[in-house]
């Protein structure tokens, strides 16, 4: 009963979330000093950043390691963590985008080979290469155990883009909402738009999760069945 | 007892997908996930970490700096911007340093006095404190504070 409803408020709940972010964001925040109104992008930016890097790429990798684990190996945990990686590769692509269109009027670039930047553009070849790995292998075992360790390595990338502005001279500024003695940097009703703007992309993700796995498990069943008619065929060609 | 010949379709079906045809499009994968990560590192991170040189790291070594294009990155001090034609011209501080810069190009939205840049060019010489750049950036900083003050207060009650 509540899992059934929490699945019918998915939708509607993030729909309500997003709307809110975007009718806060442009109409009833405050443009910031400095920034004026090409800041209202904090709305957005490092929301879908935080997806892209913790929500979906940490679920692609716990995933993945329930899979590596002997006791919780499964193919159910294997198909969340392709499916994770896969929203996770449309987020650091849309993390990438906002980021640049910040960039090119707050910087002057659209693009900076500076630690942040380089390293999360190398998460997201990880996850392309994830993605292209599952297609390199027919056989399921063999396809979610290689893929599985290939998440394990890429989450190294995670800490290293976290801590990217604290190790080194980067052009991206540093931590958006906490200075590294947990101040927070934003107040007031642009605190909470950025809150809900980070609830209503986490849901985002969590709905086209259950949407991209329900797909998933549609084709499995559909790839099943065609196996299972094709052999009835056959075995009928053999009796005539 | 049926012939089992007759009506049988005995056209070859293509053989099962083998192991070793995976296991090399699995090693074509990390081959091509190797040069792509490299050719990110190459151009991003192999040759320095930082992404710019600070005025006083610049100043410690200018003699060695020649000069090499670099990232400069200081404060812009104000009432020394003058804007040209070409560009514009200004002071750069930092670690109690100063650099005189002269660029070209249009510099972007955000520069003024007082904040952050990365001038992207070269001293003028080894021993010059003019610094020749070739491009402006903008280093904001992650401050977020709304430009009506009184509107925001911070969680103490306190308006900022």
């Amino acid at each position: 009963m509540i899992k059934q409803l929490s699945q019918r408020l998915l939708g509607p709940v993030t729909f309500v979330l997003l709307a809110l972010t975007l009718w806060l964001g442009l109409w009833v925040t405050p443009s910031f000093e400095i920034q004026g109104d090409l800041a209202r992008l904090v709305y957005v930016h490092p929301a879908v950043a935080w997806v892209a890097i913790y929500v979906s790429f940490g679920t692609a990798t716990i995933a993945s390691a329930l899979y590596l684990w002997r006791r919780t190996r499964s193919m159910l945990v294997d198909r969340i963590a392709h499916c994770a990686m896969e929203v996770s590769v449309v987020f650091i692509l849309l993390t990438l985008i906002t980021g640049s269109i910040w960039g090119r009027p707050a910087w002057g670039v659209w693009w900076a080979w500076d630690a942040r930047l380089t390293s999360t553009a190398v998460l997201g070849v990880f996850a392309l290469a994830y993605l292209a790995l599952r297609r390199a292998n027919d056989d399921p075992e063999l396809r979610a155990r290689r893929s599985a360790v290939l998440a394990l390595l890429a989450a190294i990338n995670v800490p290293i883009i976290q801590f990217s502005v604290q190790w080194w001279k980067t052009l991206h500024q540093g931590a958006t909402v906490f200075t590294t003695d947990h101040g927070l940097k934003i107040h007031g009703i642009q605190a909470w738009t950025l809150l809900i703007s980070f609830l209503g992309f986490t849901m985002l993700f969590f709905w086209l999760l259950r949407a991209r796995y329900r797909l998933e498990v549609l084709r499995d069943e559909r790839y099943n069945a065609s196996l299972e008619e094709a052999l009835v065929q056959r075995r009928r060609e053999g009796v005539r | 007892m049926p012939d089992a010949d007759v009506g049988l379709d005995l056209t070859p079906v293509a053989a099962p997908p083998s192991k070793r045809r995976g296991r090399r499009r699995s090693i074509g994968v990390v081959a091509l996930l190797a040069v792509a990560v490299l050719a990110l590192l190459s151009q991003g991170l192999l040759h320095s970490l930082n992404y710019f040189e600070t005025v006083d790291q610049a100043m410690h070594s200018r003699g060695s700096l020649g000069t090499k294009t670099i990232r400069l990155e200081g404060i812009v001090k104000p009432n020394t911007i003058n804007r040209t034609a070409t560009g514009a011209s200004f002071w750069i501080k930092g670690g109690g340093k100063e650099v005189f810069v002269s660029a070209h190009g249009s510099p972007p939205q955000l520069f003024q006095a007082n904040i952050p840049v990365v001038v992207v060019g070269h001293f003028t010489s080894r021993t010059s404190d003019t610094f020749y750049g070739t491009q402006i950036m903008v280093k904001h900083t992650a401050s977020y504070i709304a430009q009506h003050p009184k509107r925001v207060k911070a969680p103490n009650g306190s308006t900022r």
